[in-house]
């Protein structure tokens, strides 16, 4: 029962009669859009994991949620991420057993003493500073680098309110560190309804600004690996925007269609990442770091419906978008929540995913081509197919306070795995990925 | 016996809800309960239908066979009342104590001589004052569970009869269903919570603006009272008489609004909440700004 120091003794005293009389807790009453409502904390904890030795993640995250009435809604939200594993470094398999230096080698220049050389695939000898560690792969396997981890830390708020009769305006910021990476970001948004809230039109914006630090410095795009040449610190910037229309198509179904258009400019290549070189027998001659352009530009168009089937509650989804690097996406998404009595739901979901590769996307280059300007081998860029399959279950108890579980299976398969070349044949090149997500959630009214 | 299966209309409506209707207590009665279950929900809107005729055949002044009648017809001797009339009397009585007095469930011999039909025709003070003799919850003798009733004095549980029925209805839906239920008693009405698709959009009507468009509120959870009725009044020389009546004087209380909504945990709060109300007259606004609580006002 919520008190406060205003409850007048003459209340307390019905408060109390009802409650004798009707033999149960009396409750709050909740009358939007005037009321205050309860203080909503949502809390989870996510475990993502990858197979093949690859990235694994724990992620606790809190959002706070807070109606001053009147649909003046504050949120905040504070994301921490712990993430450790390998990450493909975008060289292909080999027949021959592959070294590689982290990224926090800097220089060539040798450090009197302290004796460390390594030796390129065509048998050039170098010598390396002390603190470069190598790494090695085995033959016909993946190159990772094992060094990999990050922790993240992110913090978010968002202030809604209307702005007159069916005005509503709302403002967020973003802030994040990761130990390479930090980001800042604004987003204003605002939305008119018509027809007697049948209809409702939104347009928003977006600002980004990043600045990268990457570990060991940025290297100089495209040129070659053993050479380690590594610049300074980079920044890059996103400006977008959206519009869209949601409409109540029925009685029972609501729709929404969004366009998305945002602009990056800067530094937009991984710094981790290079690309093997190979003869034209398929053996490794030597890697160069990626080199993508510093901008990027991306459209996409979503439909979303929400349908109510009696007592189930179906979400289907498309999004299709292209940007100017040529890659295009297809995304089906759907979700189905079933209620099973007793506060208790379920909710299968499933998504495919299927993209094209950006036009610099490279699975290797050949050493006898032309150096192109732009080129990347990470498998992100490349053409694959994505499903993802997963349950939630959730149970909710006392009014608005839920405990959830959910589970999702993650697989990606690329479409180009092989080569010809001889000294590649029998090799996966690129062997996709599988992933799982557990996330235990736990929403509670204060 | 009614017969209750042609008695029931069960109908669906926007956002996955399904409601079912039906008349009591003089008064259109309906359900609304988020579900796809429409057997479940008419099976559901018959057990809610039966405790609204039961609470009304066992509480009704109107009916020889009520547990109020054979009260008010006991003359004076002790009658043993069971464990549901005992809480309704219990807490009337603590209503009374926390109203100095002005809500008071021995007032109903009042409108023998108070017809409120619009007409111009009021008593005279010795007729009231014959009645108001007859008033008086502390001229009851109440020593749970026995009740003794002195002659010519009458129980009535019209006050809170309908708010009562409401949250018992609504707390034995929920126990055998769980889900988003709203109960909606003519305007009385609780909710547990709120459907998947947002909060239950309630229209409080405006009386005087006859059927203009009702104020839209949103209820997530609680209930919502209305004391007031337009119709019931009386007017003479300009000045209109409510059906409110003052028991200390046995007359009209003076200024009182013509309709009090309330927000309250459970009906039966929220409708105490506006019957004090109502019977603060002039004072009604600030009463109940005294007390916190969300509440909407109509003067005619």
């Amino acid at each position: 029962m919520q008190l406060n120091k205003s409850t007048t003794p003459l209340r307390l005293g019905l408060m109390a009669a009802s409650c004798a009389l009707l033999g149960a807790p009396v409750a709050r009453s909740q009358v939007a859009p005037d009321g205050e409502q309860p203080l909503l904390i949502d809390t989870g904890l996510l475990y993502y994991k990858e197979d093949q030795g690859r990235v694994q993640t724990i992620e606790p995250i809190v959002n706070l949620k807070k109606n001053y009435g009147d649909d003046h809604v504050l949120g905040v939200t504070l994301t921490f991420d712990s993430l450790t594993g390998g990450s493909p470094n975008g060289a292909i398999p080999s027949r021959k057993a592959q070294t590689f230096a982290t990224p926090s080698g800097t220089s060539l220049q040798p450090v009197s003493g302290v004796p460390q050389t390594y030796t390129t695939p065509s048998g050039q000898v170098v010598a390396l500073l002390a603190k470069v560690t190598l790494y090695s792969v085995n033959p016909g396997q993946l190159p990772l680098d094992p060094n990999f981890h990050d922790r993240r830390i992110a913090a978010d708020a968002s202030w809604s309110q209307p702005m007159g009769l069916d005005t509503h305006a709302s403002i967020s910021g973003h802030l994040s560190n990761e130990l390479d990476f930090n980001s800042a970001a604004v987003n204003g948004a605002l939305s008119r309804d018509f027809n007697g809230k049948n209809t409702t039109v939104s347009g928003g914006f977006n600002l980004e600004l990043d600045r990268i630090n990457p570990i060991g410095g940025a290297p100089v795009g495209g040129t070659d690996y053993i050479q380690l040449l590594k610049g300074g610190n980079k920044s890059k910037n996103l400006v977008g925007g959206l519009f869209g229309v949601t409409q109540v198509m029925s009685r029972r179904w609501v729709s929404q269609v969004n366009y998305t258009y945002d602009t990056s400019k800067g530094y937009l290549t991984d710094p981790y990442k290079i690309i093997s070189v190979v003869d034209t027998t398929g053996a490794s001659t030597g890697y160069r770091f990626e080199n993508r352009p510093n901008t990027r530009t991306r459209q996409s168009v979503y439909v979303g419906n929400k349908v109510y089937l009696g007592g189930e509650v179906l979400d289907l989804s498309y999004r299709r978008g292209s940007d100017n690097w040529g890659i295009k996406s297809n995304t089906v998404d759907g979700r189905l929540r079933i209620d099973l009595g007793n506060d208790v739901y379920i909710e299968p979901h499933a998504r495919w995913y299927r993209q094209a590769a950006a036009d610099f996307y490279h699975l290797y280059l050949n050493q006898a081509d032309a150096l192109p300007t732009y080129m990347s081998a990470d498998q992100r860029l490349a053409e694959f197919r994505a499903t993802t399959f997963g349950l939630k279950l959730g149970i909710g108890f006392d009014g608005n306070n839920e405990l959830s579980l959910r589970i999702e299976e993650y697989q990606q398969k690329a479409a180009q795995t092989s080569s010809s070349l001889a000294n590649l044949q029998g090799l996966n090149l690129n062997p996709g990925l599988k992933s799982a997500i557990v996330q235990i959630g736990w929403r509670y009214e204060y | 016996m009614r017969d209750s299966s042609a008695k029931l209309a069960v109908e669906s409506r926007d956002g996955g809800i399904v409601a079912v209707c039906f008349l009591a207590m003089a008064s259109p009665c309906e359900v609304l309960i988020e579900t796809g279950d429409v057997e479940r929900c008419r099976a559901l809107g018959m057990l809610a239908a039966k405790e609204a005729w039961r609470i009304e055949a066992k509480f009704s002044r109107y009916r020889d066979d009520s547990v109020v009648s054979s009260i008010n017809r006991s003359c004076g001797s002790p009658v043993e009342v069971d464990d549901e009339t005992a809480s309704l009397i219990e807490f009337s009585a603590q209503c009374h104590k926390l109203s100095n007095g002005r809500f008071d469930i021995t007032s109903g011999v009042l409108r023998r001589c108070w017809k409120f039909d619009g007409s111009d025709r009021l008593p005279s003070p010795a007729e009231v004052e014959a009645l108001r003799a007859l008033v008086g919850f502390e001229k009851i003798r109440w020593e749970p569970p026995f009740i003794s009733v002195p002659s010519k004095m009458e129980l009535d549980f019209g006050g809170i009869g309908k708010e009562y029925a409401v949250d018992r209805v609504l707390a034995e839906l929920v126990a055998q269903f769980p889900a988003a239920i709203l109960v909606n008693f003519g305007g009385d009405l609780a909710t547990n919570r709120a459907p998947a698709s947002g909060p239950w959009r309630v229209g409080v009507e405006r009386p005087g603006s006859e059927r203009e468009a009702a104020m839209l509120l949103e209820l997530s959870q609680g209930a919502l009272a209305t004391s007031g009725d337009t119709h019931r009044f009386l007017l003479r020389d300009g000045v209109r008489y409510s059906h409110i009546l003052d028991v200390r004087t046995g007359w009209p209380v003076p200024g009182a609004p013509s309709s009090v909504t309330v927000a309250g945990g459970s009906c039966v709060e929220a409708g105490i909440l506006a019957t004090f109300a109502m019977l603060r007259g002039a004072d009604a606004e600030s009463f109940l700004d005294e007390q916190g609580v969300r509440y909407w006002c109509m003067r005619s």
